[in-house]
Order: C-alpha cells, then sequence, then structure tokens
C-alpha cells in the first residue's frame, strides 16, 4: 500500500495533497500496489471530497493538532505494512513525519520535487544548502515522502467513492493546546501561491504595504516579507520570506525594495520568474532578476497597479 | 536541570559552493554553528542562567564539528559531547546515533534548530523525540519553564498558538526566540579548556546521496531604468503577459 496525508482546511482538500496524490499514484503502478489515503482532522473534514480519490479512506478526527497525534495517526493507517507514505511537504507534515520515519525506520524523503521508483527502490530529487544545490537521493522500502508544493500536476478524482474505515488512533496527551492565534486569512497561502508580490525595507513602513496588497490581489497572488519587514512589525512572521522563513518557488515572484540578502534569496531563488523594483542599480537582487526596473518603489509600484488594472480590463 | 542544545557544522549562506564529482566540495567555505542551532545554543544558556543546572552541547558530525562545538561553549555551553560520523547522514539516522548519548544525559529539554543550513532538513526535532519517547515543540518562539512542564509559543502552518508540554521535550528553534550572543574573548580562552566527549558511532544511513549539482537558473537580467516610473511599469507588464506570460 502507498498512503497518503491528504492535508485540508477542514472544507477542502489542499492544493498539495493532490499533487502528493499524483505522486502517490505514480508510485503505486510502479510498485505494484494500491493507494490509500489517510484524512487526520481537528474537527471538520472533506470526507466526501476525499473519498473521491482514493478506494479507501481512513479517518479520524483527533482534536487540536499536536505532531504527536498526527504521528499516531499516521501510524494507525499504515499499521497493516506500507511501502510508501506520501504528504505534502509543509513545516507541520515535516515535524510529525519525523516521528514516523523514525518509528518506521523509513527512509526519509523531504520536500521533494519529483519522485520515481526503479527496481524496488525510491528515487527523489530535492533542493540542500539553503536551496541552492540539487540532490538526487534513494531510499529502500519503506520510504516517507514529502512533496514540494508546485512540483507536480494535480490528481484528478477517479470518478467512482472509496470506502471509509474509521481509524482508532491511541490517545496521546503530552501536550495541551492553550490559545490558537490566527492570522487572519487574506487570499490564497503563500507557498501554494503562483504568484508573490513581497515587500522590503525599501518601502519605508507598515502602511506601503496596502499597495502590495492590492497588486498581489489583482495578480491572484500572496504578500511576503523580508526579514528585516517582520523585525520591524510591518508584517507578520507567517509573510515571511527567507533562510528562516517560508521558502517559495511561484511562476512570477516580484520583489519591491528587495536588496537581496543571501538568506532571503535561499527562500525565493527558485521562482520562474523574478522580478526586481529597487532604486539602488548595484542592489544584488537584480542579478537575482528576470526583469527590473531601477526606480523609487513608490512611485512604481502605484503605476504597475495603474498597468496592470487597465490589462485586466 | 539539564539543558541540551544539539547542533551541527555547516557552510555559511554567504560562502560560495562548489560541486566536485557529483558532491558539494566545503574545502574552500567558511564553516559555522549552524545558525537555527545558535537559537537552541542561546535558549540553552538563558535557561540555565534563570534555573541553574547544567548546559550541555550535543555535536553531530566530521571532526571539524568541534569548532562548531567550541563556538558554544565559547558562548558559555557547560561541556560538549562530540558524536563523530564522517559522511552524509539523513535526520532518522543522527536521531539513531544521539538517542543512547541524549538518553544517558537525562536531560530536562533538548533544543535544535528547526532546519539544517547544508541537508535543508526540518526533521531532526521530530526524529529525536520519536527516539525518546518524547514530545516535541517545532518552531518555538517563546518558552517558559513552569514545574514538570513547559509554556511555549510555537508557529503553526498557519499561525502560531501556545501550547503546555510535559517535560522532557524536544523543541526546534528559529530566529525570534531570542537573540544568539556573541562569544566574549575571555568566553573563547574558557571554552579551550572545557570538557568535550568524543563518541564514536556506526550508523545505517537510510537515505543514499547519489550526486548534487549546483543548478543556478540563468536569468534575463533586463532591468528598465524607472525614471518615468509609469512608462517603466508598462514596458515591464508587457513584458510579463507577451513574453513570460506570467500575467
Amino acid at each position: 500500500m502507498i498512503l497518503v496525508v491528504l492535508d485540508h482546511d477542514g472544507n477542502r482538500l489542499r492544493k498539495g495533497s493532490l499533487e502528493a496524490l499524483t505522486r502517490a499514484r505514480a508510485l503505486a503502478e510502479a510498485l505494484g500496489t494500491q493507494v490509500a489515503g489517510v484524512l487526520l482532522s481537528e474537527g471538520q473534514a472533506p470526507v466526501e471530497e476525499a473519498r473521491g480519490h482514493v478506494a479507501t479512506l481512513f479517518v479520524a478526527e483527533l482534536g487540536p493538532y499536536t505532531p504527536e497525534k498526527w504521528a499516531a495517526g499516521v501510524l494507525a493507517a499504515a499499521k497493516d505494512g506500507v511501502k510508501a507514505i506520501v504528504a505534502p511537504s509543509s513545516r507541520q507534515s515535516r515535524t510529525y513525519l519525523g516521528r514516523v520515519a523514525y518509528a518506521l525506520k523509513a527512509g526519509l524523503l523531504e520536500d521533494t520535487l519529483e519522485s520515481w521508483a526503479e527496481g524496488g527502490m525510491v528515487y527523489a530529487t530535492r533542493y540542500a544548502y539553503l536551496n541552492r544545490v540539487t540532490q538526487k537521493v534513494r531510499a529502500a522500502l519503506p520510504v516517507v515522502l514529502t512533496v514540494k508544493p508546485n512540483t507536480t500536476p494535480l490528481a484528478q478524482p477517479l470518478g467512482s467513492m472509496g470506502e471509509v474505515v474509521p481509524l482508532s488512533v491511541p490517545q496521546v496527551a503530552t501536550v495541551e493546546v492553550l490559545e490558537r492565534v490566527q492570522e487572519e486569512k487574506k487570499g490564497v497561502s503563500l507557498t501554494e501561491a503562483n504568484v508573490v508580490v513581497t515587500g522590503g525595507r525599501g518601502l519605508g513602513s507598515a502602511e506601503a504595504f496596502k499597495e502590495v496588497e492590492e497588486l498581489a490581489a489583482l495578480l491572484g497572488g500572496a504578500v511576503g516579507a523580508t526579514r528585516a519587514v517582520v523585525d520591524a512589525g510591518w508584517r507578520p512572521y507567517a509573510e515571511q520570506v527567507g533562510q528562516t522563513g517560508k521558502t517559495v518557488q511561484p511562476a512570477l515572484y516580484i520583489a519591491l525594495g528587495v536588496s537581496g540578502a543571501v538568506q532571503h534569496l535561499a527562500g525565493m531563488n527558485k521562482s520562474k520568474y523574478i522580478v526586481a523594483v529597487n532604486k539602488d542599480p548595484d542592489a544584488p537582487i537584480f542579478k537575482h532578476a528576470d526583469y527590473g526596473i531601477v526606480g523609487d518603489v513608490h512611485q512604481v509600484l502605484p503605476a504597475l497597479i495603474q498597468t496592470v488594472k487597465k490589462l485586466k480590463d | 536541570m539539564k539543558f541540551v542544545a544539539v547542533i551541527r557544522q555547516v557552510p555559511d549562506g554567504e560562502s560560495r559552493l562548489k560541486v566536485q564529482g557529483e558532491r558539494v566540495d566545503l574545502s574552500g567555505a567558511t564553516l559555522i554553528l549552524d545558525q537555527m542551532d545558535e537559537y537552541a545554543v542561546e535558549e540553552a544558556l538563558r535557561l540555565k542562567e534563570k534555573h541553574g543546572g547544567e548546559a550541555i552541547v550535543v555535536g553531530f558530525g566530521p571532526e571539524r564539528t568541534e569548532e562548531a562545538i567550541r563556538t558554544a561553549l565559547a558562548m558559555g555551553m557547560d561541556r560538549g559531547v562530540h558524536v563523530v560520523f564522517e559522511g552524509h547522514a539523513d535526520p532518522v539516522a543522527v536521531a539513531e546515533a544521539l538517542a543512547p548519548v541524549l538518553r544517558e544525559e537525562a536531560p530536562t529539554l533538548v533544543l535544535t534548530g528547526g532546519q539544517q543550513a547544508d541537508w535543508d532538513s526540518q526533521a531532526l526535532g521530530g526524529a529525536l523525540a520519536e527516539a525518546l519517547g518524547v514530545p516535541v515543540v517545532a518552531w518555538t518562539t517563546a518558552l517558559e519553564l513552569e514545574g514538570e512542564t513547559a509554556k511555549a509559543k510555537h508557529d503553526l502552518d498557519e499561525g502560531a498558538e501556545w501550547v503546555r508540554v510535559r517535560l522532557p521535550a524536544v523543541f526546534t528553534t528559529q530566529q525570534g526566540l531570542n537573540e544568539p550572543r556573541y562569544p566574549t574573548l575571555p568566553g573563547i580562552m574558557k571554552a579551550k579548556k572545557k570538557e568535550i566527549r568524543k563518541v564514536q558511532v556506526s550508523l545505517s544511513p537510510k537515505v543514499e546521496l547519489l550526486s548534487e549539482e549546483i543548478q543556478e537558473k540563468a536569468r534575463l537580467g533586463k532591468v528598465l531604468d524607472g525614471k518615468d516610473p509609469a512608462q517603466a511599469a508598462e514596458e515591464l507588464v508587457r513584458l510579463l503577459h507577451e513574453e513570460a506570460k506570467v500575467i
């Protein structure tokens, strides 16, 4: 069995789950086995949508997320033996699957770009050295494999509804969740976005981000921020792109008033197209840009908004 | 109380990497204590200063890792343990190698960086916690001891939360938790005399590294003059629409 962990927001499967399904189906075919899904939730879960994608769907409602509970849920679904566990890559999955991989003494292939099976082994490519190096790795079965967002075509429903199997998951109560600090959700998630518009210190103030938000919304994208901006308290940490923030790989990355420190580049240097706007022609970001404007971001940004609006009309 | 920071030595993000024979060659690179692990060292020191006890640095990696262990000792850690292993090891194998050492130390808590700057792995915290049979709190930004438990704030995929966790536990660290101190000159002198216990391990990597290559994407580098912002914006949007076809 190939077990795919279906991540969701309570109402819908996340895009990453459909990418993970595509990978899981390819591995299942190469290894001559079936795909089963596991849907873990804090409460509500998109069971019907998930059933449309797998012949067998393990479900469990576990209450507030902890890595221990999620690891126990995945292990319960895998208890009759798995060749591979496939999941969308996220900070949470990369934590609880560390537990799962250790428990199964499995090869952990993290944040993979591609994966395939050959001669009973699973191969993958992935980035290392802060996104600067591409590694080719392999591991014997079983493997635990996470799928980097925006790397894989989305899976289509099977056309039939799978069987739902309730899981019995051992209780783990070593962590008590006291308080959730929910961040206001605006538009698309940063790691899944096709367009990311990032503001740097060059924007000068928190207020200037209103226009960054506007441009991002016009392009159907997400807002990103540099460490300097987050440290200044202009934007939440959840928006930070870079070594100590999120890694993104959108089709279009627009850096506004961003100088291009190595730590920032580590979080976005694999974007398909990079655009930079900066008043300093010697800013390192221009060396990594496909397109750039040397100019005052406070003048260029409103002009960009106007031009994109015109294009949309 | 015993506070353990698990650290590794990695190339500085600013140093130029090269590849020789399909492997990253670090011979010319500046090697440092992983910056994510630095937060772990700093937090262990702060906890020790507040609650007393001992702060121990456990380093994993080849002989050269001793330099990074000395850095942590110069920051103020009391003593070091060096689990010596040459070559690449995945987080599951590393956790297997470290587990006996950590069990022997029986720490109040274990801290380690949220992501490794060489293997880009985020799994060591989870794997260590599983190896020790204790909970893990990932991407911690605040940590306080409360008797037999700890109260911590940490990041989720979306948002953040406060949790209370039974000790011992593993915490992964990141920017925002603290500001790591710099080693002082007296600290560096003292560090030279501090104990580093060497532990030789043989381990069985679960993941085999086949090749490494540097693929710097060639960028177009089309830079426009923004003296006339409206005109530059129009040209940029045209290029993105017609040439790159991304908007």
